[in-house]
């Protein structure tokens, strides 16, 4: 189960990537392709999308864990 | 868990990554945006699908249910509280996503309005499905008991979908599941899929590795020590 759990690791950092971006162009003023565009409430997007995440992340790693421990108990 | 399943949970869970991955270039770099609510409504990419996954497990659990309750297979229990678990945690994606929505578009967090209410509803139903399994001291009445929770709290998915309809609602109406159509925007209908799919495989593949947890566990109770199994009535521990 330390692969599952290495993998949500990697995959939880893949997910910042883009994120990165994303603020860089809302931030980026007139260059940016969302200039222009009704920003209301972005804040608003990027939390809806960290706490989905969060949520889901955190029942991989809890399934994880759980099944970590059963399987080391069966083993042992 | 055997290897069969830890490699097929494994296959979806990158596929649904990849799918994953794919809605998120799309939500951010590809979509275009709203033009009323602006860019708060691309949690729409997000909140529908969670809502489709949740009312597919909670499908599952009621129809893994109905065939415990008839065959006694042990395997459709495991299944039932697989999906039930993943239901929750969709429920809550939609329950804590929409109403961040609902703020910017609607000016309120919550409103006691039927769809929202009736969710709210399905949520407490199945954290009722984990209470009974785990209230009673013999694990088999517990697990009939929250296969009747289960079977009858699907009786709330189809009155999510027509409380918009039937009853004066702020939540909007369906965009895609319509008689006439969809009428969304081609490349918001676009990404919605990809997120739909993108959840699907990520639930399928998370529900095997829950069921795999659920099967050890059973292991473990066979082999009669009990009190090194973990969450033992099979509930959210």
């Amino acid at each position: 189960m330390k692969k599952l759990l290495v993998w949500t690791a990697a995959l939880g950092v893949l997910w910042l990537v883009p994120w990165g971006e994303v603020v860089a162009q809302t931030a980026g003023g007139a260059t940016s392709p969302l200039a222009g565009q009704s920003l209301r409430g972005y804040t608003h997007m990027f939390v809806a999308y960290f706490i989905a995440w969060a949520l889901i992340f955190g029942w991989v790693i809890s399934i994880a864990l759980r099944l970590g421990r059963l399987e080391r108990n069966l083993k042992g | 868990m055997s290897r069969n399943l830890r490699w097929s949970a494994l296959v979806l869970g990158m596929l649904g990554t990849a799918g994953a991955l794919a809605l998120h270039w799309m939500v951010f770099f590809w979509v275009p945006t709203e033009r009323t609510m602006g860019v708060v409504q691309r949690i729409f990419y997000i909140h529908v699908p969670a809502a489709w996954v949740a009312f597919m497990a909670f499908g599952i659990v009621a129809l893994a249910s109905v065939g415990y309750l008839w065959l006694k297979d042990e395997r459709l229990d495991r299944a039932a509280v697989s999906a039930a678990e993943g239901g929750m945690v969709f429920t809550s994606v939609v329950l804590l996503t929409g109403p961040l929505w609902g703020k910017v578009a609607w000016g309120t967090w919550w409103t006691w309005e039927p769809r929202l209410t009736l969710t709210l509803l399905l949520w407490f139903i199945y954290l009722g499905y984990f209470l009974v399994r785990s209230a009673t001291e013999n694990p088999e009445r517990g697990k009939r008991f929250a296969a009747v929770v289960g079977i009858v709290g699907a009786l709330d998915i189809p009155l999510i979908h027509v409380s918009v309809q039937f009853f004066r609602s702020l939540h909007p109406p369906p965009v895609v599941l319509k008689p006439e159509g969809p009428t969304l925007d081609s490349e918001m209908l676009v990404t919605l899929f990809v997120g739909l799919g993108a959840f699907t495989l990520l639930f399928f593949s998370f529900f095997l590795f829950r069921y795999g947890l659920e099967y050890a566990r059973n292991q473990m109770v066979r082999r009669g020590t009990p009190s090194e199994v973990p969450g033992l009535s099979g509930g959210l521990s």
